[in-house]
C-alpha cells in the first residue's frame, strides 16, 4: 500500500536504500526535511538512504504532503473524512496518516480538514511474541484478567495488543473476542492477526462498539485501543458490569502519570484492571518495563 | 467506369455528411453521459461513500461508451503518480471545444478533494454547466446533424450533375 501513497523516488529510496521493515514513522512537513523513526530514533532521508545531517535530507513540499493524504484516501477524500476529522486517515493494511492542518468547524463540530501541512505516517508492525514474556501474568485458571497496556506514543501499544490477540488464538483459548478497532489499527490484514475467535467492529466510537458489540456478539473479552476520553471509560465500565473482560491500552509514560488523569479515577477507584503492562522504547519500541497489579505493585519484570 | 467514378464521389460525399453528423451526435451522446456522471457520483457520495475507483467502475456500459474513453484517462492518472494534465484527460477526444474542455477538467480536478457535503456542492455546480452544454448539444445536433447528411446528399447529386 505504501507505494500507492508515496511519491515514487522517495518509495524507492525507502524501498532500496532503507529496511521498509524497520521503519515505524515518516514524517513529511510542507517544506521541511522527511523525518523517520526507525528503532525508536529519529533521522532524515537522503537521496543515498537515512542520513543525520540535514543538509543531505530530501524535502517534503506541500503539494507532496496533499497528494499523499490525497492517494492514502484512494483519490476519495470524501470516503473518509469521518476518519480526517478525528485527524487520521487509516489505509488498507493499517497505515496510519496522522494529519496537520486547517480544521473546519461549523457549529462547534469538526466538519473537515483542509490546507495540509503535514503528515505522519505510521507503519504497522506484526512483532510475533512481543506478548509473551508477560502472557502467563495476564491469564490465569479463571481466564483473561482486565489488562491496561500503558505506554507513550509510539512505543508498541498496539502491537502489543495485536500479539496478546494472536497469543490466545494460538493456545486455543475459545473466548470469543470483540477487537473494537476505533482507528483501524488493530487488524493489519495479514493472515491471522487477530486471532481465529475474532469479531471486529471498526471505525465505531467506543461507547457505540462497546454497547452493539456485547449485545450483538456476546464478546467474553473486548480488546480495544487508546483509551482517551470520559465516555471512553464509561463504556469500559458498561462492559466490566455486563461480565466482559478488557484488554485496552492508554497513552502515558508511567503509573504514576496515569493515576494523574481526571478521566482515570473512577477505573482507579473500582480496581477496574487487575494488571497493568507498562511499555517503553527504552531499548526500542515494545520494552516492557513491568508488569503491576490493581495496587501498581510490581508482579513480574 | 465513369458512372462507377460517379458513384463513389455520391458516396464519399453522402459519408462526409455522415461523419458531420455523427459528430454532433458523438457530442450530444457525450454531454448525456457526463450529467449522468455527476448524477451518479452525488448520490454515491452522499449516501454509498464508495470510492471514487468503484463509482467508474459501477457505470453503465451504455454512458462508459459514450464517454468516449474519458473516464479510462481519468483513471489511469488515479492509478499513476502523475498529475491530471488536460491533454491526457482529452486523449483521443476531438469533438470538444476549448471551453467545454476547461470546464470538463476543473471538474474532475476537483473530483474526490473534499467532504461530502463540499463535494456534492461542486458537482451541482458542474451540473449545471453540463445540462448547458448539453442542450446547446441537442440543438446543434437537431439542427446541423440531418443537414449535414442532406448537404453530403446535395452535394454528391451536384458531383453527379456537374459531371454528366
Amino acid at each position: 500500500m505504501l507505494d500507492k501513497i508515496l511519491p515514487n523516488d522517495i518509495y524507492k529510496i525507502l524501498k532500496y536504500k532503507v529496511n521498509l521493515n524497520s521503519i515505524n514513522e515518516i514524517r513529511m512537513r510542507a517544506d521541511k526535511p522527511i523525518v523517520l523513526q526507525i528503532g525508536g530514533k529519529r533521522i532524515f532521508l537522503g537521496e543515498n538512504g537515512v542520513t543525520s545531517n540535514i543538509k543531505d535530507a530530501i524535502y517534503a513540499s506541500k503539494i507532496m504532503v496533499e497528494d499523499v493524504i490525497f492517494r492514502a484516501s484512494e483519490c476519495s477524500l470524501y470516503s473518509v473524512n469521518e476518519q480526517i476529522k478525528k485527524g487520521f486517515i487509516v489505509t488498507e493494511g493499517g497505515i496510519r496518516l496522522g494529519l496537520g492542518g486547517d480544521i473546519i468547524e461549523e457549529n462547534g463540530q469538526i466538519k473537515t480538514m483542509t490546507n495540509y501541512s503535514s503528515v505522519n505516517i505510521r507503519l504497522p508492525h506484526e512483532v510475533r511474541n512481543c506478548s509473551l514474556s508477560t502472557f502467563d501474568y495476564l491469564v490465569n485458571v479463571n481466564g483473561v484478567m482486565n489488562t491496561l497496556v500503558v505506554s507513550p506514543p509510539g512505543a508498541g501499544k498496539t502491537t502489543f495488543l495485536r500479539d496478546f490477540i494472536y497469543q490466545l488464538s494460538e493456545r486455543n483459548y475459545a473466548y470469543n473476542i470483540l477487537v473494537l478497532d476505533e482507528r483501524g489499527e488493530l487488524d493489519i490484514g495479514q493472515k491471522g492477526c487477530i486471532g481465529s475467535f475474532s469479531d471486529k467492529i471498526s471505525f465505531a466510537r467506543k461507547v457505540i462498539g462497546f454497547e452493539n458489540g456485547i449485545r450483538s456478539l456476546s464478546p467474553n473479552i473486548i480488546v480495544t485501543d487508546e483509551l482517551g476520553q470520559k465516555e471512553d471509560i464509561d463504556a469500559i465500565l458498561y462492559a466490566i458490569n455486563s461480565g466482559v473482560k478488557i484488554f485496552a491500552s492508554i497513552h502515558s509514560d508511567s503509573l504514576e502519570n496515569l493515576s494523574k488523569k481526571p478521566f482515570f479515577k473512577p477505573i482507579l477507584a473500582e480496581k477496574v484492571f487487575q494488571r497493568y503492562v507498562l511499555l517503553s522504547m527504552r531499548n526500542g519500541p515494545g520494552t516492557v518495563e513491568g508488569v503491576y497489579n490493581e495496587n501498581f505493585s510490581r508482579v513480574v519484570l | 467506369m465513369k458512372i462507377l467514378i460517379l458513384v463513389l464521389l455520391f458516396l464519399v460525399s453522402v459519408y462526409i455528411g455522415y461523419l458531420f453528423s455523427r459528430k454532433y451526435k458523438t457530442r450530444d451522446n457525450f454531454f448525456k453521459a457526463i450529467i449522468y456522471l455527476c448524477q451518479k457520483f452525488d448520490i454515491e457520495i452522499n449516501y454509498s461513500r464508495q470510492k471514487m475507483k468503484s463509482i467508474f467502475d459501477s457505470i453503465d456500459e451504455k454512458y462508459k461508451k459514450d464517454l468516449k474513453g474519458l473516464d479510462k484517462n481519468f483513471l489511469a492518472f488515479v492509478d499513476k503518480e502523475m498529475s491530471l494534465d488536460k491533454e491526457s484527460l482529452f486523449k483521443n477526444i476531438g469533438f470538444l471545444k476549448e471551453e467545454e474542455k476547461d470546464i470538463i477538467f476543473n471538474f474532475f480536478k476537483t473530483l474526490g478533494r473534499s467532504d461530502v457535503e463540499s463535494q456534492s456542492k461542486e458537482i451541482k455546480n458542474f451540473l449545471n454547466r453540463f445540462e448547458d452544454f448539453s442542450i446547446k448539444a441537442s440543438q446543434e445536433q437537431k439542427k446541423y446533424g440531418s443537414l449535414s447528411i442532406k448537404l453530403g446528399v446535395a452535394f454528391g447529386f451536384m458531383v453527379i450533375v456537374l459531371f454528366i
